[in-house]
């Protein structure tokens, strides 16, 4: 008797979405089986890694961190090129941390000129990302999405309190929404079919169920992540068959467990492996878990995870 | 549709239609066929034609075909002795008008280039603004889809009186409404009269001149074209969606000022495709049965000082109240404020004074919005320690407001009003009590600001539901006493209508998948005779949170063909449950415990399991901390219940399910159970007692065993025996 391997029956599949402008185009999403389940169905389009710039100078992160940038940190423009450049991003995730009215606070206007800057300097899809203040967002992002008109960016985090004004500032100006929902499964959906009522083409959705970093919730966040993709493979539901976007790096970058030195606490090792490797980590499991776009920081974690994903393909 | 209007209208279309024409055939000779014409930068073409036709008109020869459209969508004038309803040739006048304006606005920007400004604002010589560019329509139109600007008011003509128009542009502003004005009453414009009264028009303050003429209509109703293929994703020709996304989400409506010309006809009936009804000044012909309009579509002779009220009301907008204006601090950190004997500063109900607060339903004109009336003493006339009668009236008027609700809005009144700061709010009904602190009179409370925060809440949190909230505060021994009658009989007839609400006499159940969060496979299935578990939906609530929020947890659910009418079975009910609980429970019973059992979340308030050998069942509640006959506490039980999973055996019920006449029928209903906790058979003795009646019992809750009687199955056995319960007469449960 030879042994047959136990087989899951898809009903539905992941939309494709295209993202960035034509000419530079890159899809996610296609995806007819659970993540690399390559015995039982197809995955067209392996997932892809953004890659973080920050708006200003950022403060808080370690060295260990920061040392890949050093020369570009000060200018957005010259650090998405590094990315692209040096480390072959495929995607450039732009935080626009410096609106944050608890930190910087930087007007709307601003933040849309750097965004509009670095989005003419790059040629790969950008993602625009928010401080995650809803109502400053809601300014935030809608200016970006006049200032880049058809350039078909990808405007996050989208949450229930705002995805009226930024959901139609999308439509209007061309850009691809990101529907952010705090890990939960029906919330997810539910801000989907207002998205959906609000008329943004379904082809310009994608779903942040909300990421927390190794040992900070990581589970939880990977169950929801799973648990879309079952509601969306085999359970029929059109709502949740959407490309899901991972924002990692800053739940990775901000934990405790990176930042301590080794000298402090020797039983965590050398920083700069550990904080590598937590962030490694967290992206390897959400990608198991189904997230098809990363958004990391570290250039070597990047190539850790780039490898992973190359093997699980072959 | 009314025959007046439709003749007139039809006759307004052919005159406009033979002006097109006109100016047509002279610009043919003129410029030549190859001549381009257009609106001033824009990708839409002419829009409506564009939006409606699919015909893209750039140049004069492109006119032809819709010249052609034109004369035969408009029909023969109306004759005399022919009684027909006219609304669809009325309707296809008013759109071949809209077709022909813009053939006559385009030709004008060819003939006078400078005849509009092109721009947002007015210049000093030039006031009229004409169609608006592509990048206007954008950057407004993003406010009409987030809901900044919920719609736009047409007006035509001009108002009476400078300052009559200022008030109306004033008003429809304040409902942050877009005002497009165009056409003039007797040689004078609205947009004229703006001006002399110094208010400042333009796209920015959003009072719009578009153009002096009532074939600058064109321009609004364009605008509203072009929006639903802009953010609607509506193809050009696709008039089917555009006209219905219209319809759906942009809230305009026409308001002529002056005498109705055939013209001013055409171009309403044009509108009333879109769904933007008209309501007018004069006293005109009406049209109120509902349509294709949302409501009435043509209201008339409405007074000045009532027209923008009542056009909301007709186009169905909703009021947002953003802020609750009061002087104290607002919100749910203050719920749980205890006042205290020392703080206290007036008090009011609670068994020290009369007391009572009711919400119920209005016509929509006995109603006025925001009005709140105190009727007695208010705070600023007591002093420190005293005490008053209360009574508070809340009265509320909405399209969608049905009686059914009152008791759910009444029931938000403790929670609303103890989220201020500085009050205290117990009970409800006739046993409602209030305690004002010293602090929050020193701030500046009185019990007026309560009506304020009831209208504002009741705005926020139920506008889908109701559209005008009125607050009367009595503190008049006589005045109260007056309204706790009146509150008396109000509640009877409530009860009894939830007392006479069956299963079997509604056709539509609800979903509530609430706590999928946690559960993922759980669908809590909530019937008139069966409440949520939790005890704290029952179906009303249901149907209330539906209409509130059309795409949150509680879903109806048509129950289709009754399957197992003991068991509680029935088609819809089991294709959406398995669907919902995405294909992990096949099927479900809603009255019994043994097959097919509801699953359950976590939040149940009782679970009812089987006592093998007294063949009977027992349901604990969550208070009851002890241990029970079937050898598991509550917390043991609640894991083997919750969690989304069915376990034939065992149930998460809720107190109220226990007394209904629905509970546990398939095993045999409340005669099966034979051990409770004291404390729930205390609570429940009220409600048990028509039911032990009606099974012939009388004395039924004298037979349940409770834990003083024993703790396990040996100890209340012969108890059970001796008090001869029916459940050892009964088919074996197992």
């Amino acid at each position: 008797m030879t042994f047959e391997v136990p087989k899951v029956s898809y009903t539905g599949k992941i939309r494709e979405t295209p993202l960035g402008q034509e000419g530079n185009t890159v899809t996610v999403g296609g995806e007819s089986c659970y993540s690399f389940h390559l015995f039982e169905g197809e995955m067209p389009y392996p997932p892809k890694i953004a890659m973080e710039v920050y708006d200003s100078e950022p403060e808080d992160w370690p060295d260990t961190a920061l040392e890949p940038f050093a020369d570009v940190i000060k200018d957005p423009v010259a650090w998405a090129r590094k990315c692209i450049d040096t480390y072959g991003a495929e995607m450039i995730a732009l935080q626009l941390a410096s609106t944050d009215p608890n930190d910087k606070d930087i007007s709307a206007d601003e933040a849309a000129r750097i965004t509009k800057e670095v989005s003419d300097a790059v040629d790969v899809p950008l993602i625009v990302w928010g401080s995650g203040n809803v109502d400053k967002d809601t300014k935030v992002l809608k200016a970006v999405c006049e200032v880049c008109e058809g350039k078909n960016l990808i405007i996050g985090p989208v949450v229930e309190g705002n995805y009226r004004a930024i959901g139609a500032a999308a439509i209007a100006y061309k850009h691809t929404v990101v529907a952010s929902t705090p890990i939960d499964i029906n919330l997810a959906k539910q801000l989907n079919i207002l998205l959906g009522n609000l008329n943004v083409p379904d082809e310009k959705i994608l779903i942040d169920p909300s990421t927390g970093a190794l040992g900070y919730g990581l589970e939880y966040c990977y169950s929801v992540i799973e648990r879309i993709r079952m509601a969306a493979l085999v359970q029929e539901d059109e709502r949740l068959q959407f490309p899901i976007i991972s924002n990692l790096a800053k739940e990775v970058w901000k934990t405790k467990e990176v930042k301590v030195p080794e000298s402090e606490a020797p039983l965590l090792g050398d920083m700069k492996n550990r904080g590598i490797l937590i962030e490694a980590l967290t992206a390897q499991c959400v990608l198991l878990a189904g997230a098809d776009i990363l958004v990391m920081r570290h250039p070597e974690a990047i190539n850790l995870v780039k490898e992973s994903i190359k093997d699980l393909m072959a | 549709m009314s025959k007046i209007i439709c003749s007139a209208a039809i006759r307004g279309a052919r005159n406009i239609v033979g002006m097109a024409e006109a100016k047509y055939e002279e610009a043919l000779k003129k410029w030549g066929p190859d001549q381009k014409i257009e609106f001033p930068n824009t990708t839409y073409y002419l829009p409506i034609i564009y939006g409606m036709l699919g015909i893209p008109v750039s140049t004069l020869r492109d006119v032809k075909e819709v010249m052609d459209k034109c004369n035969e969508l408009v029909p023969a004038t109306v004759s005399d002795n022919v009684w027909l309803p006219y609304l669809a040739p009325a309707l296809e006048a008013g759109m071949a008008t809209f077709f022909a304006e813009e053939i006559i606005e385009a030709i004008r920007y060819l003939e006078e280039p400078d005849f509009y400004t092109k721009g947002e604002d007015p210049l000093p010589d030039n006031i009229w603004l004409g169609a608006a560019d592509d990048v206007i329509m954008r950057k407004r139109g993003v406010e009409f889809v987030d809901g900044t600007a919920p719609g736009f008011a047409a007006i035509l003509g001009a108002a009476p009186s400078v300052e009559i128009a200022a008030k109306i542009a004033i008003e429809l502003q304040e409902k942050n409404l877009y005002v497009f004005m165009c056409s003039d009453h007797e040689g004078k414009t609205m947009s004229e009269q703006l001006i002399e009264a110094g208010v400042q028009i333009g796209w920015p303050t959003r009072l719009v001149s578009f153009g002096p003429s009532y074939t600058a209509t064109v321009f609004a109703m364009g605008f509203a074209t072009r929006a639903a293929m802009s953010f609607g994703g509506v193809q050009p020709g696709d008039f089917v969606r555009n006209l219905r996304y219209n319809k759906d989400r942009i809230f305009a409506f026409a308001m002529p000022l002056g005498t109705v010309t055939d013209e001013w006809y055409a171009n309403a009936a044009g509108a009333i495709n879109w769904g933007f009804p008209t309501i007018a000044d004069t006293p005109i012909p009406e049209i109120l049965p509902t349509g294709i309009c949302t409501y009435e579509h043509v209201v008339s002779n409405v007074p000045h000082d009532n027209i923008v009220a009542k056009a909301i009301e007709v186009r169905g907008l909703k009021v947002t109240v953003s802020k609750v204006d009061i002087p104290m601090s607002y919100g749910p950190a203050f719920e749980g404020e205890r006042i205290r004997k020392d703080d206290l500063y007036f008090e009011c109900g609670g068994g020290r004074t009369l007391g009572v607060e009711l919400t119920i339903s209005k016509d929509m004109t006995e109603v006025e919005d925001g009005k709140v009336e105190m009727i007695g003493p208010d705070l600023d006339q007591v002093k420190e320690g005293d005490k008053l009668p209360f009574a508070m009236v809340i009265e509320v008027a909405g399209r969608q407001m049905q009686s059914d609700f009152e008791p759910i809005l009444e029931r938000q009144i403790h929670h609303l009003v103890n989220y201020v700061q500085g009050i205290m709010h117990i009970g409800q009904r006739s046993i409602m009590w209030i305690r004002v602190g010293k602090a929050a009179v020193e701030k500046g409370f009185l019990l007026k600001h309560l009506g304020k925060v009831m209208h504002a809440k009741y705005h926020q949190d139920f506008g889908n539901i109701l559209d005008k909230v009125q607050v009367k505060i009595y503190t008049e021994e006589e005045k109260v006493k007056e309204v706790i009658e009146q509150a008396k009989k109000v509640y009877k007839e409530r009860d009894a209508r939830v007392e006479g609400m069956t299963d079997e006499t509604e056709e539509t159940y609800y979903s509530c998948t609430l706590c999928q969060s946690f559960a993922p496979s759980h669908v809590c299935v909530i019937t008139p005779e069966r409440t949520g578990m939790c005890g704290a939906y029952n179906w009303l609530d249901c149907k209330a949170s539906f209409e509130i929020n059309p795409t949150g947890p509680n879903q109806p659910i048509i129950k289709g063909e009754c399957t197992g009418p003991v068991l509680g079975q029935w088609k819809g009910i089991t294709d959406f449950v398995y669907k919902a609980s995405r294909q992990k429970v096949e099927q479900v019973s809603a009255y019994s415990l043994m097959n097919f059992p509801m699953t359950a979340c976590g939040c149940f308030e009782c679970v009812a399991t089987i006592l093998p050998m007294c063949n009977g069942i027992m349901v604990v509640s969550r208070d009851f901390m002890g241990m029970t006959p079937c050898g598991m506490k509550f917390t043991t039980l609640a894991g083997m219940v919750g969690g989304g999973n069915q376990t034939p055996g065992f149930l998460g019920v809720s107190k109220h399910y226990i007394c209904s006449r629905k509970f546990l029928m398939a095993e045999g209903g409340l005669k099966r159970v034979v051990w409770l906790p004291k404390m729930l058979k205390e609570e429940l003795a009220e409600r048990m007692k028509p039911i032990c009646e009606e099974m012939g019992i009388p004395d039924f809750p004298d037979m349940i065993a409770d834990e003083t009687i024993g703790t396990t199955e040996e100890e209340i056995l012969p108890f059970l025996e001796e008090k001869g319960h029916p459940a050892f007469t009964m088919d074996p449960l197992m």
